[in-house]
């Protein structure tokens, strides 16, 4: 954990931190599954699980009421905050050794531009909801495409014409955005996209967060995996090369990664803003700059973010807050604190 | 020629149609430090990227022992040959140890977690180069000289006999520039054949065994640094007037030749900048 050990690249203090960090993320699931307008202890947790596998006797109707509330309405948010929080700090922490730049965040290329475009065009178009994803989805990675697409008309395999492209693309889907919402109906269509734009998890269903959990842990592990090149990308293009690092290659996929990854999530939860950029600097506190150990500790700790800000989001006022705010609300003043703590490094 | 050695033979090369290299040659063996000399955008610079096969040449040819370098893996590559930039920061604070076991990455493959044995050669490199005291400290937080310190154990990881340096002087102060003259002498000694841009003819001079000077896209001279820093010779490359001066104990320096009592000889515009060393009583 401490930067002062002589841990190496971190090959062996990953297998060291693996499992506390899979032990802090299932705290942290339980424990946001005993928070809700109708609190659950711990033992109550502890007890349905005992019954579950039928180790514990439980009055019938106890467990009815405990099956609803828990497997019914609180897991498929729990699980979709893990994998929503997981993703972005994932691909936040990613992005911010692509681009050399630890102010990134995953929206840099025009994803969520492109995510929150095509949702809205969803919602003016009144298909169902599957659809409104599947749009949101594919113009968050069209938005990206876009981007780099025009970085490449400029001959910018390199970042800086990637980061330009990306701001093109961003400000092209807002303005498309800012059109649908011009012509959405004030009523029923403009309040809907303005809530997506907010971000929540109160959607999520099992079957949909199942089906998504498989190719955002698959994205994630890739991303890990390419911890150590990035490592070397982030010291520059003609540095890693001649550490026979394929700096395009690696470059382009964990773009690619990152890209569909936090689409997915968008599509699943809406804009949820401040963990990508958050997550992976505390993240940094803890285990340093590695990515090798950066990007697991990023995700485990995002999924905890996540379920922080959603059990707020749940308990603070009578009625629900979009998780979106509440991420920013706590995201702002954790930035302060770990700007104060990190300004040695990069400023 | 040595077995292992770097050949660049009549390489040519153009930005957007202007030419910048126009048949430049040079080699580089184990055991030996060149030194390559030339005024800004002579194309120091852009023949440096070629030998390490960081750009594809326009024309002409890079070999390493006797094979083309577009021919090698990358990886292997990166195993023979070694590129120490100029001296950098970076955006985070990875340790002096993290950043010398990224020079594994070309031995450990780009996914596999570095071995006992990696770790072990890290080691050694960090302890060769006097830096193992420094090993948990931040990159970012560490003195200039330290981090060309880091960067070179960094390409003595990647285990290549043969490392190409980008002024490995400049940002170093007056000690530091000396040490490290030392240290390249001492690696050569060792069998590492040692490629390096540098902007003082006195570095050329007295840490080198070949110079090279590189002058509208072409090594103009080649050869040990007696024959090559001469007064002509370097007033040709530089556009002003010097004077190699000889101290009692036989060793060679350059001085600016400055003339005191008004303006100096006539110069291009092009080289201006550097020209206007003026005569101390007008201040």
């Amino acid at each position: 954990m401490n930067r002062s050990t002589p841990t190496g690249q971190g090959g062996p203090s990953l297998s060291r931190l693996g499992i506390p960090l899979i032990l802090v993320v299932i705290l942290s699931m339980l424990g946001a599954l005993c928070i809700g307008r109708y609190p659950l202890a711990f033992v109550d947790i502890l007890r349905f699980l005992g019954a579950l596998i039928g180790q514990v006797d439980m009055p019938a109707r106890e467990y009815d009421t405990l099956f609803n509330l828990i497997v019914r309405i609180r897991l498929p948010r729990v699980l979709a905050a893990v994998l929503v929080g997981t993703s972005l700090a994932t691909a936040g922490a990613a992005f911010q050794g692509v681009f050399r730049n630890p102010l990134v965040s995953p929206g840099l290329l025009g994803v969520l531009a492109g995510s929150a475009f095509g949702a809205a065009l969803g919602i003016l178009l009144g298909v169902p909801w599957a659809m409104v994803q599947m749009l949101s989805f594919a113009m968050g990675v069209v938005a990206v495409a876009v981007g780099v697409g025009i970085a490449g008309l400029f001959g910018g395999g390199g970042i800086v014409m990637m980061v330009l492209g990306g701001v093109i693309s961003g400000a092209l889907f807002t303005s498309l955005l800012s059109m649908v919402k011009y012509v959405a109906d004030p009523y029923n269509q403009l309040p809907a996209i303005v809530y997506w734009m907010m971000g929540s998890l109160a959607m999520a269903d099992l079957g949909q967060v199942g089906a998504l959990a498989v190719p955002i842990l698959a994205g994630m592990l890739m991303l890990v995996v390419l911890g150590r090149p990035l490592d070397a990308l982030t010291m520059g293009d003609d540095e890693a090369r001649a550490m026979g690092v394929p700096v395009r290659t690696i470059r382009y996929t964990i773009i690619v990664l990152s890209t569909l990854i936090s689409a997915l999530t968008v599509s699943l939860a809406g804009m949820i803003g401040w963990v990508g950029l958050i997550v992976p600097h505390i993240a940094r506190l803890l285990v340093g700059p590695g990515n090798a150990l950066l990007l697991p500790t990023s995700a485990a700790l995002g999924a905890c973010f996540l379920l922080g800000a959603d059990g707020l989001s749940r308990t603070l006022t009578t009625t629900e807050i979009p998780i979106g705010i509440v991420t920013e609300l706590i995201g702002i003043p954790a930035f302060l604190l770990v700007l104060g703590r990190a300004r040695k490094g990069w400023l | 020629m040595s077995e292992m050695a770097l050949s660049a033979s009549d390489i040519r090369h153009a930005y957007r149609g202007t030419a910048v290299l126009q048949g430049a040659s040079l080699q580089l063996r184990p055991g030996e430090v060149v030194a390559l000399l030339g005024a800004n955008g002579a194309g120091k610079s852009t023949l440096l990227r070629i030998l390490l096969g960081l750009l594809k040449p326009g024309g002409g040819e890079v070999r390493l022992a006797g094979r083309p370098l577009a021919d090698y893996p990358r990886r292997e590559l990166a195993r023979q040959l070694a590129y120490v930039p100029q001296v950098h920061s970076t955006p985070f604070p990875y340790t002096v140890r993290q950043v010398v076991t990224m020079g594994r990455l070309p031995n450990t493959g780009l996914f596999a977690a570095p071995g006992a044995a990696d770790l072990a050669a890290v080691e050694r490199v960090m302890v060769r180069l006097n830096i193992d005291r420094l090993a948990e400290r931040p990159y970012t937080e560490i003195s200039g000289g330290e981090r060309q310190l880091a960067l070179i154990a960094r390409a003595l990881a990647q285990g290549s006999r043969l490392l190409v340096m980008d002024e490995p002087a400049s940002g170093l102060d007056y000690g530091n520039q000396i040490t490290l003259l030392e240290l390249l002498r001492s690696l050569a000694a060792e069998g590492y054949g040692i490629l390096k841009t540098t902007h003082h003819p006195d570095h050329a001079l007295a840490g080198s065994d070949r110079v090279a000077t590189l002058q509208d896209g072409r090594i103009i001279a080649d050869g040990p640094p007696g024959d090559v820093l001469t007064a002509q010779g370097l007033s040709n490359l530089y556009g002003i007037a010097v004077e190699p001066v000889c101290l009692p104990d036989g060793r060679l320096v350059i001085a600016p030749a400055v003339d005191r009592t008004g303006p100096r000889s006539p110069h291009s515009p092009d080289k201006e900048k550097h020209a206007p060393i003026r005569p101390l009583r007008q201040f």
